[in-house]
């Protein structure tokens, strides 16, 4: 607890919080990496789900390194944004459900990325029962994640 | 004249259910989010395979994701709606509000002239590692770069605006 609020007084949390356009500009580039990562993960889950039948999986692979991109991106605006309310995100319960549901998607996404993407790059045509069941997997974490996120704003009033 | 008539519509029951039912706003702005998610993804896959990102990817199969893209962009023209029927005078005069319209139109103007002057045509060709036409590339940005917009001014609705 002491650590929590070690944290939100550090200079990092003094800054989010003292600034007009740090918070603001945080939560937009959170959204925008959050865009990028579900969106492009969702684009993905629904080719091997069959929605888009034509699109070759193989060469939908480069889309994984934008996936990526977006994670860390959040990672790093989301550590901030936690740093700076430290003492209260860390019990919301919200948070801890939104922390736990994005390490399932992670895990999922690379275990996809090993099932659906073989190295060989050439089987486009069938996609197998275990790549789209974890791509549905994934729609659903990363929907969750989502979910957890929006309502940590309502769940923080609890306390 | 408009915040009169955001001000008789806030009085109306359909506005105040939406604000009564404390689920409603939070369940609009999650289903809000993903619409976001689905919007930005599918019509971003065709937008970097424009621009030359993700080349091997033949273009006219991509058609299909921006159905999900579509669905994302109801999903979200719904949900906004909700919003604005739930609480109109923090949107009407809103400037981020309104930079978010402006940009929503400036993306349909986009999308029009991607279909109606023979490029989304062009483009439907392009098979796998193919360059799409510069015109092509200068629509995809366009449609990432307002996209990105809408969502920047979205975000801003309760810091340079006064929504909450």
């Amino acid at each position: 607890m002491a650590f929590l609020a070690w944290l939100s007084g550090s200079p990092v949390g003094e800054w989010v919080s003292g600034s007009t356009w740090a918070y603001p500009g945080l939560l937009f580039v959170h959204t925008l990496g959050l865009g990028v990562l579900v969106g492009l993960n969702a684009a993905v889950g629904l080719r091997l789900l069959g929605f888009a039948p034509n699109v070759p999986v193989a060469d939908m692979e480069p889309l994984f390194q934008y996936m990526w991109a977006g994670f860390w991106v959040n990672a790093v605006s989301g550590s901030v944004l936690f740093i700076a309310d430290a003492p209260k995100k860390a019990v919301n319960p919200s948070f801890i459900v939104k922390l736990v549901l994005i390490a399932l998607a992670v895990w999922v996404m690379r275990a996809l990325k090993r099932h659906a993407f073989p190295q060989s790059g050439t089987s486009n045509g069938v996609v197998s029962r275990g790549a789209r069941l974890l791509a549905a997997v994934s729609l659903v974490l990363w929907g969750g994640a989502i979910t957890a996120g929006r309502l940590m704003a309502y769940t923080a009033a609890l306390k | 004249m408009i915040t009169s008539f955001a001000v008789w519509l806030e009085a109306t029951a359909v506005s105040r259910a939406v604000t009564h039912y404390s689920w409603i706003w939070p369940a609009c702005e999650t289903l809000h989010f993903m619409g976001l998610a689905l919007l930005i993804g599918n019509v971003g896959v065709l937008d970097l395979r424009l621009l030359g990102a993700v080349k091997r990817l033949p273009v006219a199969p991509l058609n299909r994701l921006i159905r999900w893209g579509i669905l994302g962009f109801a999903i979200n023209l719904l949900t906004g709606l909700v919003f604005f029927v739930g609480a109109p005078t923090q949107y009407v005069n809103n400037i981020a509000f309104a930079f978010k319209l402006l940009f929503m139109a400036l993306a349909a103007v986009n999308l029009l002239v991607f279909y109606l002057f023979g490029v989304a045509r062009a483009v439907e060709a392009l098979g796998p590692g193919d360059d799409a036409p510069l015109s092509a590339k200068i629509i995809a940005a366009t449609s990432l770069f307002l996209w990105i917009g809408v969502m920047f001014w979205g975000r801003m609705l309760p810091f340079i605006g006064n929504a909450f």
